[in-house]
């Protein structure tokens, strides 16, 4: 079966950028937004030649924000540096278990959710459907959820 | 809504720095309308007109030096200086680094070679005249097609290749670019 090729990546950039920073600024701050983004997009670039496939790239770079953002938010944390590499959320493997590991400390149905938003890439409008309430509803589940995982920090 | 210029500009930059970015683009205004231009590490790989739809162009671009694509105007003020001298009448020779991969066959790369190394500002050649340079004297067809595929018109001068029956023939991006380019270079007269 034919691949699709993977688009330049600057398109998606151009595309899905802002909304990116967004997500960057809700999970990391104002202050950090930016730093965190462009970390992302470097990690994003470092993993886009080996990804397997071009479906749900969108999905693919919320999923590498929060993971930049989420180590950015450790390394603050932290007041000695460490040993451990940073988390591999960016491999090309899309069900590498990391995104799993990352929403861990939530309850079930707040990771079903998250899922549901960035790894099965569903807009508020399908997520309401799907969850049987507004789209505004689902928006603020969401973001609670998200809020809850920046301020327990990360898994171990 | 777009992403903060400088933030864009970081992330290029960085991803330039790197070794991140199999080629880099940026987007020039000229008195012929706007221009794309991409460049792999081996120098500018493709050029394209205002019309030519840039998802189609950069894909293609893609497909050949790889899909990790970036836009930055500073990773490229050395090729973007070299255009805005040409068009300022500064300094004509767009004496910047190019990379023909994206050229499909010998024959065609061999004419647009000899054109970019042999026919200067102000000059023109016919299709059959740069057939004779490469040594194919009866080939101002191919020559012909050589110059419609050309992926870097302008750094690679194709507007300078006229038909030997007069007038200054077609070009890719419409004979009356090719018109205004030559008259530019006072190869013919407005």
């Amino acid at each position: 079966m034919p691949r699709a090729p993977l688009p330049p990546f600057w398109s998606l950039i151009e595309s899905h950028g802002a909304e990116l920073l967004l997500h960057a600024r809700r999970l990391a701050g104002d202050d950090h937004a930016e730093d965190v983004l462009q970390d992302a997009m470097l990690r994003a670039l470092r993993a886009y030649p080996r990804l397997a496939h071009a479906e749900h790239l969108r999905a693919w770079l919320y999923r590498v924000t929060t993971s930049a953002a989420m180590d950015h938010h450790r390394a603050r944390r932290r007041e000695v540096p460490t040993e451990q590499p940073p988390t591999a959320a960016v491999e090309a493997d899309y069900d590498d278990g990391a995104f799993d590991a990352l929403i861990a400390p939530l309850p079930e149905a707040s990771r079903r959710v998250l899922r549901l938003r960035f790894v099965d890439d569903l807009d508020y409008d399908q997520l309401g459907a799907r969850l049987g309430c507004s789209p505004v509803a689902a928006r603020q589940r969401v973001s609670t959820a998200v809020r809850t995982l920046r301020k327990q920090g990360t898994p171990a | 809504m777009t992403l903060p210029a400088d933030l864009l500009d970081a992330i290029a930059s960085a991803a330039v720095r790197e070794g991140l970015a199999d080629a880099v683009f940026t987007r020039l205004s000229t008195p012929i309308g706007r221009l794309l231009i991409v460049q792999g590490p081996q120098g500018v790989v493709r050029v394209g007109f205002e019309e030519d739809p840039e998802d189609v162009l950069l894909a293609g671009v893609a497909a050949r030096l790889g899909p990790r694509i970036v836009a930055s105007d500073r990773e490229l003020a050395a090729t973007r200086d070299a255009v805005e001298a040409y068009f300022a009448g500064d300094d004509e020779t767009l004496a910047v680094p190019v990379d023909l991969q994206l050229v499909r066959s010998d024959f065609r790369r061999a004419a647009l070679v000899a054109l970019h190394d042999e026919v200067h500002p102000g000059h023109v050649v016919t299709y059959g005249g740069l057939a004779a340079r490469i040594g194919h004297p009866k080939a101002a067809r191919a020559v012909g097609s050589a110059c419609a595929t050309n992926p870097v018109p302008l750094i690679v001068p194709c507007h300078r290749v006229v038909p030997g029956s007069g007038g200054v023939g077609s070009y890719g991006g419409g004979p009356h670019r090719k018109r205004q380019l030559l008259a530019h270079e006072g190869a013919i007269l407005t």
